[in-house]
């Protein structure tokens, strides 16, 4: 089912604003992290011979040389910026859980800080395409994958994240993000296309960031078929921009796109009113316009050059001035012409009669009108007549209009 | 025998029936609680607002279809819609007065002579159809006119149709099937005096 149409239901998602919290608000992780221990535990193959050098070059807040340590299987502590992991590594965390890299791809250690993570999505940016790409174009599924796999096990509060851009199957620790998104956007912005292979005897068991706990339960199954699609984190893709690698094919839009697309879908004003009610479109052909707009009014496109001269006759309703002037240009649109604010209609005779101090607050039992007579039945009210205060408990009235 | 030219025959127009368009939606609510003199009916969807001025009552709908109801003529039809337009202008409304059409014209006539309805139905038989167990009057139509016309026994006829020259014309055009009809000659020469007077 994930596999189906995950652009589609990543679509729903999005616009279901489920997700809203995580993605509307850039400080959050916006890319895929994965709960680490403090200490990162590398082993390093030895087909990783190219793993510290691009980490230094990109990487400018980072001592490569801790990496270099790693790169011989020596533990690694893990340094405050994103660390730039090619392909074929395999990580193990210190509680023992091995992931197996197979695709180029960035560990960033988030405390919970917006701040840390921004660097990475930078230097992902300079970053050009991973020397080592395995793989066909990215195929997030196995992402996705692995977020269900890592989800299933339960994901608990990890004190440090490790931003994987996995793109291959692979026991994903602690998904951590709420959605596709999330998972999509590591491996986007770590300019890793190639499915990366993470053991899957991995579970996640560490704390995540700040930002991970909040993810943790809606992520999941959802992530699966979100990741499965490049699409996905193209268009989903929030706080972060997509680093252009190049062979992936996939555009790496700007991630900041976000849900923001998705509102505009959304924010239709429903009517209440009328509903069954076929508007006079036929001719118009307004019917898009006629339903959405409850309030005010609809101008179409073939109107709108004689509701402009109408609107000028709006202008000066109050003045029983004519401006008959309108009339000429109108006639040519529509064949009857628009009203005019004094030529035919004048003002309503008589529009201040409410302007009186005798009023009446009541309830009502019934209120009857025949042709022009009416008649009150009023219950439990106040009656302000003539300056003096009345109550009554029952009250019947008749006029005529 | 026949003095048709003689007889100065008033037909007076009692309902003028037409329907307009604004060519934009309507909120009725809005109009309900924003307009003057309406009558909201919420359960069947419409608006019902009354002008003093020519009166007329206007049923109105979400849509923006209009129709103008209780005029004399068909201008004070045309004149009561276009007011009633504008007042929906001024509540906000971006109203185009758009298809203005007098769909009904109701007019009744009275003749100085009663009238044998039986006779009558006899010999006008595809146009008059009489069932006087269901309604006293026969139920007169002119296809071509697309008018009807009902007859009563004293003379009393109410003409429909979709203008008031199709009625006029009706009017015409039955007079002399009825006027063969009346009771006895001398007998109505006397009423129609005698109507006459009390005018």
């Amino acid at each position: 089912m994930a596999g189906d149409n995950p652009v589609l239901w990543e679509t729903k998602v999005l616009q279901s604003r489920a997700t809203e919290d995580f993605f509307g608000n850039s400080i959050r992780l916006p890319f895929f992290t994965l709960p680490l221990p403090h200490t990162l535990h590398q082993t390093l193959q030895s087909s990783t011979a190219s793993l510290v050098v691009p980490a230094s070059r990109t990487l400018p807040g980072c001592t490569p040389a801790e990496l270099d340590t790693a790169r011989s299987g020596a533990s690694f502590a893990f340094p405050g910026c994103p660390i730039y992991v090619p392909a074929g590594v395999t990580l193990q965390t210190a509680s023992g859980q091995l992931y197996k890299v197979n695709v180029p791809i960035i560990v960033t250690q988030t405390s919970g800080r917006p701040s840390a993570l921004q660097h990475p999505v930078q230097v992902l940016q300079q970053l050009g395409p991973p020397a080592v790409i395995q793989g066909s174009v990215p195929q997030l599924s196995p992402c996705s994958l692995q977020a269900a796999a890592e989800r299933s096990r339960g994901v608990d509060a990890v004190p440090q994240q490790l931003t994987v851009p996995a793109c291959g199957p692979v026991g994903r620790k602690n998904l951590g993000n709420a959605t596709s998104d999330g998972c999509a956007p590591p491996g986007w912005e770590h300019g890793v296309r190639s499915a990366a292979l993470l053991s899957e005897n991995s579970p996640c068991a560490h704390g995540s960031g700040a930002a991970f706990p909040s993810w943790a339960a809606p992520a999941g199954p959802s992530a699966e078929p979100a990741l499965s699609a490049p699409a996905a984190g193209r268009r989903r893709l929030l706080g972060g921009s997509l680093p252009a690698a190049g062979p992936q094919g996939t555009p790496h839009h700007q991630v900041a796109l976000s849900s923001q697309l998705t509102d505009d879908d959304i924010n239709r004003i429903i009517q209440v009113d009328g509903t069954g009610d076929a508007s006079s479109n036929e001719e118009v052909g307004n019917v898009r316009d006629a339903e959405e707009n409850e309030f005010l009014q609809i101008i179409d496109a073939g109107d709108l050059k004689v509701l402009e001269e109408a609107a000028d006759s709006t202008s000066s309703e109050d003045s029983t001035a004519s401006s008959s002037d309108d009339e000429g240009p109108e006639v040519a649109l529509v064949d009857e012409d628009p009203l005019n604010s004094g030529d035919d209609v004048s003002e309503q005779d008589v529009p201040d009669l409410f302007d009186t101090d005798n009023v009446i607050v009541c309830q009502y039992d019934k209120i009857h009108r025949n042709k022009n007579k009416w008649k009150f039945y009023l219950k439990d009210g106040v009656m302000c007549f003539g300056g003096r205060d009345y109550v009554f408990a029952k009250a019947i009235g008749d006029a005529e209009w | 025998m026949d003095a048709d030219s003689d007889v100065a025959l008033d037909i007076l127009i009692t309902n003028v029936v037409c329907v307009f368009r604004t060519r934009c939606h309507l909120n009725l609510r809005k109009i309900a609680l924003e307009g003057a003199n309406v009558i909201y009916k919420r359960d069947v969807g419409k608006v019902l607002m009354k002008l003093r001025k020519p009166r007329i009552t206007a049923t109105i709908w979400s849509s923006g279809k209009i129709i103008c109801t209780g005029a004399t003529s068909e201008e004070e039809a045309k004149f009561g819609a276009r007011r009633l337009a504008r007042s929906l202008q001024k509540l906000g409304f971006q109203v185009i007065f758009t298809d203005f059409k007098v769909v009904n014209v109701l007019a009744v006539c009275n003749m100085p002579f009663e009238i044998r309805l039986p006779e009558f139905t006899k010999n006008n038989r595809p146009h008059a159809s009489y069932e006087p167990e269901l309604h006293p009057a026969v139920c007169y139509r002119i296809k071509s006119l697309r008018a009807t016309l009902q007859i009563f026994s004293t003379g009393s006829i109410t003409v429909t149709g979709p203008n008031v020259k199709a009625v006029a014309t009706a009017v015409e055009q039955i007079y002399p099937f009825v006027f063969e009809k009346f009771f006895s000659q001398i007998r109505n020469k006397d009423m129609y005096i005698r109507s006459r007077e009390q005018e």
